[in-house]
């Protein structure tokens, strides 16, 4: 057990750790949103926007996402238009490639776990909303959020450990986060085993910090199911 | 003049992709069924009295459910390689020999499908209603008969769509071993993509033949999950 | 007159953790015999009955069927099965009747009754499907063989029940509350089979709250409370004027409470 190589390791390994939050965190928060939308689509009652949530959710979450970081990483590098337009400089960086195709598949993978959710809400719930007058935006913020947000907080948790190993196709792309700099220093060493033991641990603890977080979220969240002290 | 000829390639290039996912499905199935083996045995260790296997178990499905795909794929073909060249050496071998590629891939994602299938095995017999079971001990059934006659066939069926989930998992992630090089559809594509320099029209082509595959595995899936729930009510309403 | 009982159970104990639901409870049991165990909910009746099948373990107390005590061993103060070889056979030669039916729902009706004899009883093939078909007749269901449970109301499923635990020709046939998870008007038609079985000769235990087939049905009536045999004795005696208090006390209050729910 060679400790000066593993805490070299360690070390180096966590210099890079922060690209990986970042990645993960930048493609959340705007697979989120976009989440949102899309959502809102599909269960919209024109047809062509729910036909396209639909069309969307099943494109990105039947195929794999390294094909989609490719496509975009190489694929719109390909067309004039792009390579020509005010974007360039953003979209030839690995990293925006990254996070524009990592949060384009999150969001169609969360548009399917918050239509699950809504569809768990209990109809007698917004029908006493509704018997009280209320509706639209109101309906929403008060009865249907709150719920819809509760049942999926499982579900979400597990697609947000999926986005963290997600971030490791980052590296296919030349970007340098955990999994990038991992295979270099094992490629260089040849001690395959101890460096990718410490990458293991940087994305286990990773992990659980985030499921303790999500898991303190829902109990918070739940205090009215507990019973009485 | 041009267009011949991109036609031509065109075809070309198809049937590869074509050979590809023929290689891809190949990679799932033998993926499925080492997993289906590993996830059945972690599934029994972490139903078991022995806190040890218990331990055992949980470390296996945590971390292989935990760490990126990737990362197994690169210790078992890396490592593995590096493992069978140090053996080379003790006979003498002096070059770098590298672990079949189609292998390390395969097992890389039988490792982790395992994990995934032990959660769907293991759900499963956690909802076989124990009635059942306490009825086939009241007549004096002996353990295995009551694991083959009533546990294994209600795990079977309830474990269907738990597997169409990791089926589609498993598919995917069969296109990361593109990484070390096996010719499934995805390095086929990659191949097409850069020799043609057309990277979005072989890409995208890659992309479909994937949504062709999930999509097809779906239904089939539905269709298996339909045929195990005929003896199951149509309505959860009970009939007088 | 035998000369030993068909079954015999010896003060037994049995402990939830540190919650002492049966505290010392004996019964004997000859050929023919039907009781009837009644109780209110958590006197340990039920407890009690999947002791004699060891579906339960007591903790103390001994269990014999036919002259066989039953080996149940301690280890870590645990109470274990001493042999699974013969509490297997002695379980073929006992049948129980839960209250929620417990039919296996991937077989149909048919599978359900066949599967005992055929492959705990090895009996052939051929022979079992026609004793189970007469036995479906038997109790009401020879159109139903081929469907499956879930497709069957609350009392088919039972008769199916019935006749699964009828096909392994038992000794003894106990009955866990078997009309409790039924609809009112569905009690009947299990009752009725019941009081078949019972005229035939059969050895039966039932758990019930049905006082009526207690009273009109079986030989022997057992009241227990807390955990204990609080009286016994026939029908006639237990539900006179100058029966027990305590059991008349309790008559009374299910008498309340169907009364007031018939009122309502």
């Amino acid at each position: 057990m060679d400790i000066h190589f593993l805490a070299a390791t360690m070390m180096e390994l966590l210099s890079a750790a922060p690209l990986t939050l970042l990645l993960f965190l930048l493609s959340s928060a705007c697979g989120g949103l976009l989440a949102l939308v899309i959502t809102w689509m599909r269960i919209a009652e024109n047809p062509l926007l729910s036909s396209f949530a639909k069309t969307y959710i099943f494109v990105f979450r039947g195929s794999p996402l390294l094909i989609q970081i490719f496509l975009i990483y190489y694929g719109l590098a390909q067309f004039d238009i792009v390579r020509g337009g005010p974007l360039w400089p953003y979209l030839r960086e690995p990293f925006v490639c990254a996070v524009i195709a990592l949060s384009l598949c999150t969001a169609g993978y969360t548009a399917e776990i918050l239509r699950g959710g809504l569809r768990a809400i209990p109809v007698r719930d917004i029908e006493a909303a509704r018997s009280i007058g209320m509706s639209g935006f109101l309906l929403f913020r008060r009865i249907i959020a709150p719920l819809t947000l509760r049942a999926i907080l499982p579900s979400y948790s597990t697609e947000l450990v999926l986005m963290v190993k997600s971030t490791a196709l980052a590296s296919i792309v030349t970007v340098w986060e955990v999994t990038g700099v991992a295979q270099r220093i094992s490629s260089e060493t040849y001690r395959v085993f101890e460096v990718f033991s410490c990458a293991a641990v940087i994305y286990l603890t990773l992990n659980f910090v985030i499921i303790q977080m999500m898991a303190l979220l829902e109990f918070k969240l739940s205090k009215h199911h507990c019973p009485m002290a | 003049m041009q267009t011949d000829i991109l036609d031509n390639d065109f075809s070309r290039w198809m049937l590869l992709l074509f050979l590809g996912a023929l290689v891809t499905l190949a990679v799932t199935v033998c993926s499925m069924a080492l997993g289906a083996v590993l996830g059945a045995v972690i599934c029994s260790w972490k139903l078991s009295k022995t806190l040890g296997l218990r331990g055992a178990a949980s470390i296996y499905t945590t971390v292989l459910r935990g760490i990126p795909e990737l990362l197994v794929i690169y210790v078992l073909y890396f490592g593995g390689s590096s493992i069978v060249t140090g053996l080379g050496n003790l006979f003498g071998y002096t070059g770098f020999i590298a672990v079949p590629a189609f292998v390390a891939g395969v097992a890389a994602v039988g490792l982790v499908s395992g994990a995934y299938q032990a959660e769907v095995y293991r759900g499963a017999f956690l909802a076989v209603p124990r009635g059942e079971i306490e009825a086939a001990m009241a007549i004096g059934m002996r353990r295995m008969q009551r694991f083959r006659r009533i546990i294994l066939p209600q795990v079977l069926r309830l474990s269907i769509s738990g597997l169409g989930n990791v089926w589609q998992l498993t598919l995917k992630d069969s296109a990361l071993i593109s990484v070390i090089g096996v010719a499934e559809l995805m390095r086929m594509s990659q191949l097409a993509a850069g020799s043609t320099r057309e990277y979005f029209l072989y890409l995208s082509a890659g992309g479909i033949f994937y949504l062709l595959l999930t999509n097809a595995s779906d239904r089939i899936f539905k269709m298996l999950e339909r045929i195990a729930d005929r003896s199951m009510p149509s309505s959860t309403m009970g009939r007088v | 007159m035998q000369a030993s009982p068909r079954l015999k159970l010896v003060d037994i104990h049995k402990s939830f953790g540190t919650f002492e639901v049966l505290k010392g409870v004996s019964l004997e049991a000859n050929d023919g015999d039907v009781i009837s165990l009644l109780g209110a909910s958590g006197s340990g009746k039920s407890t009690f009955l999947r002791c004699i099948n060891l579906l339960e373990l007591p903790n103390r107390g001994e269990v014999w069927l036919d002259g066989e005590k039953l080996e149940i061993h301690e280890r870590r103060g645990h109470a274990v099965i001493g042999s699974q070889k013969q509490i297997d056979r002695v379980r073929s030669q006992l049948s129980m009747v839960f209250q929620t039916f417990n039919l296996w729902s991937h077989m149909t009706v048919l599978q359900n009754v066949i599967e005992g004899p055929i492959h705990v009883m090895k009996r052939p093939r051929a022979e079992s499907i026609e004793e189970a078909e007469a036995l479906l007749e038997k109790v009401g269901l020879a159109d139903r063989r081929n469907a499956y449970p879930a497709h069957l109301s609350g009392g088919q499923q039972q008769r199916a029940a019935i006749a699964r635990a009828l096909a392994m020709k038992p000794k003894v046939m106990l009955f866990d509350e078997p009309t409790s998870a039924l609809d009112p008007e569905l009690v009947g038609e299990v009752l009725r089979v019941m009081r078949k079985l019972a005229e035939e000769g059969m050895t039966m235990i039932v758990v019930t709250h049905e006082m009526g087939f207690a009273r009109s049905v079986s030989n022997r009536i057992i009241y227990m409370k807390d955990g204990q045999v609080d009286c016994s004795g026939t029908p006639q005696e237990m539900f006179s004027d100058n029966g027990p208090a305590s059991f008349n006390r309790f008559v009374g209050a299910s008498d309340d409470e169907i009364g007031a729910a018939r009122a309502r």
